[in-house]
């Protein structure tokens, strides 16, 4: 079985996939982390605004996780189309 | 697994020129449609002083979003993008909720419907804009601090529409594709349902949440 050029692009697509992820999921999981730590430090300094901190603080982490989701959306794209 | 990229389509050739449906998403649309017409009759349809229980959940969404709009427009302003706001949200929390149906799919999952709506709320923002502060002043904004960042303002602006539909996008597609590869593991033990209604409600009512707030966000900037 030889090795052609369709399958070293095929590879090298799975290769990228893998990257993308990995490399896109650093971003967003320092940036939620530090976004859940900073919420739970306001919600001890201040606890009967909990409802409105948890919400805040979830908006903010799903913007945050954008990047994240561009990642995956390269990487499905580089597993399935490419 | 093939279900995965299978995106069921409709093909029209008209004066040599492809017009392509995705069937799937146009149906589960008109369900979404149906289904928030018939919460809008049951609600309204017998409205009195003592509401009946789908009344007094319409009235939640729409006090909630009414403060909501208010906070970020002006009062005037509010009175006439609130309608917007509330049937843009509605609209995406019951298509982000329809995927928890077994044999339905959200019409999110689909591209084409997020970056229209994105390209929606990009002209309804712009056009807001103009009508507020007149087309001579909205040009200059372009060329705020110095003359040469015009271009990086207009890409800027082009990159607010993507942003905002591949997020909704990629967050609904991501989680159908981690339900259907965790339930080909387990074989549809416990874990899928869970899984359902975590990325079904919980993420789904986030991000529908999300887009209609980043919507009221890129209007309020424009119009300021």
């Amino acid at each position: 079985m030889a090795i052609e050029g369709v399958d070293l692009m095929k590879a090298a697509a799975f290769i990228g996939a893998g990257l993308a992820m990995g490399f896109g999921a650093i971003g967003p999981g320092v940036g939620e982390g530090y976004a859940a730590g900073k919420a739970c430090e306001a919600i001890g300094r201040n606890p009967e605004e909990a409802g409105l901190l948890t919400r805040t603080m979830l908006v903010g982490q799903a913007v945050s996780e954008s990047t994240g989701i561009y990642s995956l959306v390269i990487a499905l794209l580089l597993l399935f189309v490419v | 697994m093939d279900d995965l990229t299978s995106i069921p389509q409709f093909v029209i050739r008209l004066f040599g020129v492809n017009l392509v449906f995705n069937t799937e998403t146009i149906f589960m649309t008109w369900i979404v449609m149906a289904a928030l017409i018939v919460f809008g009759f049951l609600a309204t349809r017998k409205a009195s002083f003592m509401p009946n229980p789908v009344q007094q959940v319409a009235e939640l969404f729409v006090k909630a979003f009414y403060d909501l709009t208010k906070d970020a427009l002006d009062d005037r302003m509010a009175k006439n993008y609130f309608p917007l706001v509330c049937g843009l949200f509605m609209f995406l929390l019951f298509s982000n909720w329809l995927g928890v149906i077994p044999k339905l799919s959200e019409p999110t999952k689909d591209l084409n419907t997020t970056l229209g709506f994105g390209i929606m709320g990009f002209f309804i923002a712009h056009y807001a804009g103009i009508k507020k502060k007149g087309i001579k002043q909205y040009l200059s904004e372009y060329f705020q601090p110095i003359f040469f960042m015009a271009p990086l303002n207009v890409i800027g602006e082009f990159a607010k529409v993507i942003s905002i539909s591949f997020r909704l996008y990629g967050n609904i597609l991501g989680g159908s594709i981690i339900i259907l590869i965790v339930s080909h593991l387990v074989y549809g033990l416990m874990l899928p349902p869970f899984l359902m209604c975590f990325f079904g409600f919980f993420v789904g009512t986030i991000q529908a949440f999300v887009f209609t707030m980043l919507t009221v966000v890129y209007i309020s900037v424009q119009v300021k």
